[in-house]
């Protein structure tokens, strides 16, 4: 268990955020990590479970941190389609 | 005794060119100080002046200014004008004085700079009037907002804001370094006289001085029409600089050097003017909007530039620059306000019923673009949930201007094909970037950036103790009083019509 900074964009949102995961939170962690920043604050409420972009593939929600190969500052996309 | 008229003598006594014997051309002008590109000593001896000036001219003209204008403090000072000014004004004053008053200090560095390494002994004589007018600029505009403090206590980051960690001031002071602190006399003709002030001080010190005199705010229009005027001068020291170089085949350094600093000022002056121009300003007092403003002091200026002096358009004018006027600066207004403890103005939202008709009228599509993100703002200023208009995280803060990474903004407006920072791995470190040019500049000179760490950088590096949003705050030198706050207690908020009335 480590923190671990990623570049986090929620869909919709204006701004690219610095969010601290942890290395071995699943994605559906990490997306709730980072949607938490800006739904609500400055996007409307979405219907559905948040998922994450990486490098243009979707990450399963079980997935890791560490197990999804993401490195320190990558950009993960948080998008509710 | 008759006295001779001056052109009969101007050029004689200014012209102390000589071929050096005792040391070497390098020692007498080392290139980190002054780099001639290969242009040879003597052909630089042809620089020319546009503006002549005398020293008894210069003096006399400079004590009939500050007469005029010290006048003005002094009568406005025993007066209740500041006090009856907008809070939105007053968020665009003080956001001026913190991010220009010591950098005027600072470029008399960059003219003493020009007043010793300048190639031509006429160069260097109008270097040391300008000189002195960056002096003047420094004290004058630390002078008139100390005698705001005892109305504005946050008047003090007139003088401060340089000196902390504030990232608003470390954008300004990534800037100014690079532009003239830690510059060469050729570079700093090219890109601080030539690209920031014949271009953007002219919106600045033009444009808000007529804003200021809309507003009723006399005494800052007479401060910066003052400066102005002796910006019209020594600014002008850029252009024989470029002429030297266009005529000795070195236009590519001077194409690379207004294409470097035109992006870098065009940056900053979306977050300093932008804002002031489009949000802070009271609406009833809005002669145009920025984008107005752009088109009008800098675009046609800049054209007419790159026609005179043989140079092209910067590469990214079409792809990047345009494009950007129309949605920059207002994702950066969303970030400075959202983020509001970290500056040292009390930002005002500026998005009423009214002003956010104002602004889709100017900026067609601004309501889909950014009304949607104050909508949900406005409506949990309502609810009373304050907590949610307010930051748990940091942005992203580019490696090159030191800004917030506003991309999913540019994203959105359609003018951006992903909504991701520009990334670059260099040297086994992370670079995250707001934009292509931002990023093109880096990849020009990597050695004279790598090393900086931006804020972010600094708070992931541990320098940041402790590592919490109160942590970088009081990092960034700001104490509760000083942290800003919505300027009008979010009236706006409570004007605003219901989305589906504005989608209507």
């Amino acid at each position: 268990m480590a923190p671990f900074p990623v570049q986090g964009v929620v869909e919709g949102d204006f701004v690219v955020l610095l969010v601290a995961v942890d290395d071995e939170d699943p994605m559906s962690v990490v997306a709730e990590k980072i949607a938490y920043h800006a739904v609500n604050r400055r996007v409307a409420a979405r219907e559905g479970s948040p998922r994450v972009r990486h490098n243009g593939k979707e990450l399963a929600p079980d997935e890791t941190v560490v197990t999804a190969g993401v490195a320190p500052l990558d950009v993960l996309e948080v998008s509710y389609a | 005794m008759p006295r001779l008229a001056r052109s009969e003598w101007y050029d004689l006594t200014r012209d102390m060119n000589w071929k050096l014997s005792y040391v070497t051309e390098e020692e007498a002008w080392p290139e980190d100080l002054s780099n001639s590109y290969g242009v040879p000593a003597e052909r630089w001896w042809t620089w020319d002046e546009p503006y002549k000036i005398t020293y008894s001219e210069y003096v006399h003209n400079q004590v009939n200014k500050d007469t005029g204008v010290y006048s003005v403090n002094s009568v406005v000072g025993r007066s209740k004008l500041f006090e009856q000014l907008d809070p939105g004004w007053k968020a665009a004053i003080l956001a001026h004085y913190g991010a220009i008053a010591i950098p005027e200090y600072l470029a008399s560095i960059a003219e003493a700079r020009m007043g010793r390494f300048g190639r031509a002994a006429a160069w260097r004589n109008m270097a040391t009037f300008g000189t002195l007018d960056e002096t003047r600029h420094g004290q004058i505009q630390t002078y008139f907002p100390y005698g705001l403090l005892a109305k504005e206590p946050r008047a003090d980051w007139a003088h401060k804001a340089l000196h902390t960690n504030e990232w608003g001031a470390i954008a300004a002071r990534h800037l100014f370094d690079d532009m003239f602190t830690a510059n060469d006399a050729v570079s700093t003709a090219i890109q601080l006289t030539s690209t920031f002030e014949t271009g953007f001080t002219n919106l600045q010190f033009l444009g808000m001085a007529a804003d200021a005199m809309e507003v009723g705010d006399l005494e800052f229009s007479a401060l910066i029409s003052s400066i102005q005027t002796d910006e019209a001068r020594h600014a002008q020291q850029g252009e024989p600089t470029i002429k030297v170089l266009v005529e000795n085949g070195r236009a590519d350094v001077a194409q690379k050097l207004v294409d470097h600093m035109f992006w870098r000022s065009w940056h900053v002056f979306a977050l300093l003017t932008g804002l002031s121009m489009d949000y802070y300003t009271p609406l009833e007092h809005r002669s145009h909007s920025f984008k107005e403003f752009m088109n009008e002091w800098i675009i046609k200026q800049f054209m007419d530039q790159f026609r005179d002096f043989g140079l092209e358009k910067p590469w990214y004018w079409e792809e990047h620059f345009l494009p950007e006027l129309d949605w920059y600066h207002h994702a950066l207004h969303l970030g400075v306000w959202y983020w509001r403890p970290t500056v040292w103005w009390n930002p005002d939202g500026g998005v009423s019923a009214e002003e956010r008709d104002w602004l889709e009228e100017k900026y067609p599509g601004w309501n889909d673009t950014f009304g949607k993100h104050w909508d949900v703002i406005s409506d949990n200023v309502r609810r009373g949930k304050p907590e949610l208009t307010l930051p748990e995280t940091f942005p992203m803060v580019c490696n090159m201007c030191q800004i917030p990474v506003v991309t999913p903004a540019g994203y959105n407006a359609g003018h951006l094909a992903s909504p991701a920072p520009f990334l670059l791995d260099y040297q086994g470190r992370r670079y995250s970037f707001c934009s292509e040019p931002c990023r093109w500049i880096f990849e020009q000179n990597p050695a004279r950036f790598q090393g900086h760490l931006s804020i972010v950088d600094q708070f992931l590096a541990g320098k940041i103790q402790p590592p919490t949003m109160e942590g970088a705050l009081a990092y960034m030198g700001l104490s509760p009083e000083e942290m800003g706050q919505d300027a009008v207690n979010y009236a706006w908020a409570f004007t605003t019509r219901p989305a589906a009335a504005v989608a209507s």
